[in-house]
């Protein structure tokens, strides 16, 4: 289905505003703002690395779609709450899993599943965080059925990324094509990073005055340092890496010009593996020896926490309906796309002989890395892959495929076709649960491809959540009088030799 | 110097700051103003309100792009940034033995520029980019300042009315925005971050306060934090610099005496207000001390010719 056209052609009643506009606007004029985009991107240094193409690293322009995704504010409540209620679930499972494992004992989840995950960490068993918060940020990937409904296809609750784009969209749009925004009232996405700030100084430990929060970054070579330095300078804190972090006596301390300084609290954007060679993985070259001890005395919040990872596997994914009513007690609001685990015998010779119309996933990756989309895989391809799951079954789930919704999106010439797209919304969680409006709306830029990794050639789309009550959705208009005390100006000086001027002038 | 030359420098100072500090604000209050802000029932920087705080003309009926236009691209409103700018190139071309060859020629491409093409349609597409050449442009005359001109008496009235203007600008935005007493409108943090950004220092200001981006805490920064080059307190403190360095006798000087005292005053109101201060009758206060010195420098240096300077209502 189209989010912006119904089956004849015409604009859903949300979006008329925006094809008029879009119409007015043109296609050429479309193509320039696009030509424009660039040029800005490139300037501003928004960009992402399109691989190494033999010895130079090019990078490319971030690719921002001009014609934005609109959700109506009663469409958006709805996913905010699903997100909500399916976070508060996660969370839950987090605890229970390092500590008293009760969803293992009433037999839903098996803990020879859990265990054998690859993220799942020993090392932080029985430690609980402050305020019992574990995934303080997450990212999950939303889809749209062929009937328009909702469905999750992907938690990431380890270190998601692209809010960065989310800000830097917006802030292109409203200079780029302000003309689109003339009749919508759209809710902003800039508080994330004060969300963020906030609920990090939240799970800080107690001190005196503001905690101090760093965020962490493996170092300007990942491929998403532009965020890592985008959410700290948004934040007003220090970029840190490796090297500025030591532990002296179980507490972290940075390295500043006027000796070590008190950390609190730690965003920090790598894998648990690579954190602490004390722990985990000890050839890491990235990590602080001694920061889980530090962790443990709770001297200091990690965000998201150490072993977070458990709940972003896509084997523990298929429990999370199950999770949501067990822990809760309620129905879930969002449902997931159809899994299947390939564990059971039974379920696995299903799913072989189904494997051309199914996507295979390997449980522990992300980013799109691994995946196999059953009908554009050739049969020898498939073959093989079926040797890869029999081997170790575990190691990979099967989903039923999902036609993604579609939106019209511009082409370099400002033509106007349908892409498919699917969204991924940001939640913060410190004291409650906060979710910035919209999030990153991902977009296959190949015609009826579904693939929208942008490392994979996929490219964004600026989010717009209405406002309730919005002219363009409600089809009436509204005027909002503010009521305006303003103290008197004293008049605006402009200074002028004036009896000096009018003299030279009268002599002309 | 003469007179005459020390008061065109002051002034192509005060333009050149004033074209940018407007682009600044108009930039900012347009990207705020296509997003709807929920939280924030009495959003006070509208359209209406950056009238008032360029003291225009109200007309009854106030909307986005006829404030752009007048305010940018209106050559017959001496408000507009396009007038600022051709008042600037006028200043500097009567003093281009002066100032060096290259400030002008910076500044004379600049008036060029905005004069040449069809900047209203450009205006129409996407303010931003009219906006944006502005601030580099004022950024480029600055720096050029810095390099390329002497540092003399001559430079020292140029740099006191550049800060003098911005000093006057933030001051003009801070009355808007903040609550005035008896007001019930709870202040939140969207203003301030549309305020942040009309004046370009969000970053500095994250990096230097923890904590939200709050009204009284966003107005305490643009008041008071001298190490942000923009707020009010450095603007006085360099206008102050400056003045003492231009005169012949700052010891008994009127102007350079009242900023002195008004420098000290900032720092001593920064220390003793606490959260709860009246920061709008604050700047009320400062914003007329200003005044005051404005019209002392008129005296001292310029020979009185000018004091009341020609006013728009």
């Amino acid at each position: 289905m189209d989010e912006i056209l119904d089956r004849f052609g015409a604009p859903h009643r949300h979006a008329a505003a925006l094809i008029d506009a879009l119409e007015e606007m043109g296609r050429d004029e479309l193509a320039a703002a696009g030509r424009r985009r660039d040029a800005i991107f490139m300037q501003q240094g928004i960009t992402f690395e399109a691989g190494a193409d033999g010895s130079l690293v090019k990078d490319r322009p971030f690719p921002l779609d001009l014609v934005p995704r609109i959700l109506p504010a009663s469409e958006w409540d709805h996913i905010k709450r699903g997100l909500a209620q399916r976070i508060r679930a996660l969370n839950h499972f987090i605890d229970d899993v390092y500590h008293g494992r009760e969803i293992v004992r009433e037999g839903i989840v098996p803990w020879r599943l859990i265990v054998s995950r690859s993220h799942f960490a020993r090392a932080v068993h029985g430690i609980r965080p402050p305020g019992g918060v574990y995934c303080h940020v997450a990212g999950c990937d939303l889809v749209r059925d062929d009937d328009g409904t909702w469905k999750v296809l992907e938690d990431n609750v380890r270190t998601p990324s692209g809010i960065s784009y989310v800000l830097e969209n917006r802030v292109a749009m409203t200079r780029l094509v302000p003309q689109l925004f003339n009749r919508y009232r759209v809710r902003p996405v800039d508080h994330y990073p004060r969300l963020l700030l906030e609920a990090l100084q939240a799970v800080a430990p107690a001190t005196e005055g503001e905690a101090t929060v760093v965020v962490w970054t493996p170092g300007p070579h990942n491929s998403a340092y532009f965020e890592h330095a985008f959410l700290a300078r948004q934040m007003g804190v220090e970029l840190v890496e490796a090297s500025d972090l030591v532990v002296r006596d179980d507490v972290l301390y940075m390295r500043t010009t006027s000796g070590l300084a008190r950390v609190h609290a730690v965003y920090r954007r790598l894998d648990d593996d690579f954190a602490d060679p004390l722990e985990f993985r000890p050839d890491s070259l990235l990590g602080v020896p001694g920061l889980v001890r530090a962790y443990r005395a709770g001297t200091v919040a990690i965000a998201n926490a150490f072993g977070t990872g458990v709940a972003d596997d896509k084997a523990i994914y298929h429990y999370v309906p199950e999770m949501i009513r067990y822990y809760l007690g309620e129905e879930p609001i969002l449902e997931n796309v159809r899994t299947y685990l390939l564990s059971d015998d039974d379920v696995r010779e299903e799913v072989l002989g189904r494997l051309h119309e199914l996507v295979v996933k390997p449980t522990g990756e992300s980013g799109g890395k691994g995946v196999f989309i059953g009908p554009h895989t050739p049969p020898d391809e498939l073959e093989g892959l079926a040797d890869l799951i029999r081997r170790d079954p575990g190691l990979w789930i099967a989903q039923e495929m999902v036609d993604l919704s579609t939106v019209p999106t511009a082409g370099p010439d400002g033509a106007l076709s349908a892409r498919h797209v699917d969204l991924r919304p940001f939640a913060v969680f410190g004291e409650r649960i906060r979710i910035v409006p919209g999030g990153l709306t991902r977009v296959a830029m190949v015609e009826g491809s579904m693939i929208v990794n942008s490392s994979r050639g996929g490219g964004s789309k600026d989010t717009w959540v209405l406002e309730a009550g919005d002219p363009a959705e409600d089809g009436a208009t509204q005027s909002t009088q503010v009521h305006d005390v303003v103290p008197r100006m004293p008049e605006l000086r402009l200074g002028g030799w004036s009896d000096q001027q009018q003299q030279q002038q009268q002599q002309q | 110097m003469l007179a005459r030359i020390a008061h065109e420098l002051f002034w192509l100072g005060r333009n050149v700051a004033r074209a940018e500090a407007t682009a600044r604000m108009l930039d900012g209050i347009f990207s705020a103003d296509l997003q709807g802000r929920p939280d924030d029932p009495g959003l006070r920087l509208t359209w209406r309100s950056v009238l008032r705080i360029m003291s225009a003309e109200q007309p009854a009926q106030v909307d986005r792009d006829s404030v752009l236009r007048a305010l940018t691209l209106d050559v017959d409103n001496p408000a507009s940034v396009v007038a600022c700018i051709g008042r600037a190139r006028e200043g500097a071309r009567t003093v281009r033995d002066v100032i060096s060859a290259e400030m002008w020629e910076a500044i004379n491409t600049t008036n060029l520029t905005l004069l040449e093409g069809d900047l209203s349609a450009r205006l129409r597409k996407g303010p931003y980019s009219v906006y944006g050449y502005v601030r580099e442009r004022s950024a480029l005359f600055w720096g050029l300042t810095n390099r390329t001109m002497l540092r003399d008496e001559a430079s020292a009235f140029l740099q006191a009315g550049g800060r003098m203007e911005s000093a006057d600008m933030v001051l003009r935005m801070l009355r808007v925005a903040l609550p005035q007493p008896g007001d019930d409108i709870s202040w939140r943090d969207g203003q301030a971050l549309a305020l942040l950004q009309a004046t370009g220092g969000f970053q500095a200001f994250s990096r230097s306060v923890p904590g939200a981006p709050d009204a009284l805490p966003v107005a305490r920064f643009l008041l008071f934090e001298r190490a942000y080059p923009d707020s009010v307190a450095s603007a006085v403190h360099a206008v102050h610099v400056a003045l003492e360095r231009a005169d012949h006798a700052p010891s008994r000087s009127e102007p350079v005496l009242r900023l002195s005292r008004l420098v000290a005053d900032l720092e001593f109101k920064q220390r003793t207000s606490g959260q709860d201060a009246d920061l709008a009758r604050l700047c009320e206060e400062v914003q007329s001390e200003l005044a005051l010195a404005d019209h002392d420098i008129a005296d001292r240096y310029f020979a009185g010719a000018v004091a009341p300077g020609i006013a728009i209502t």
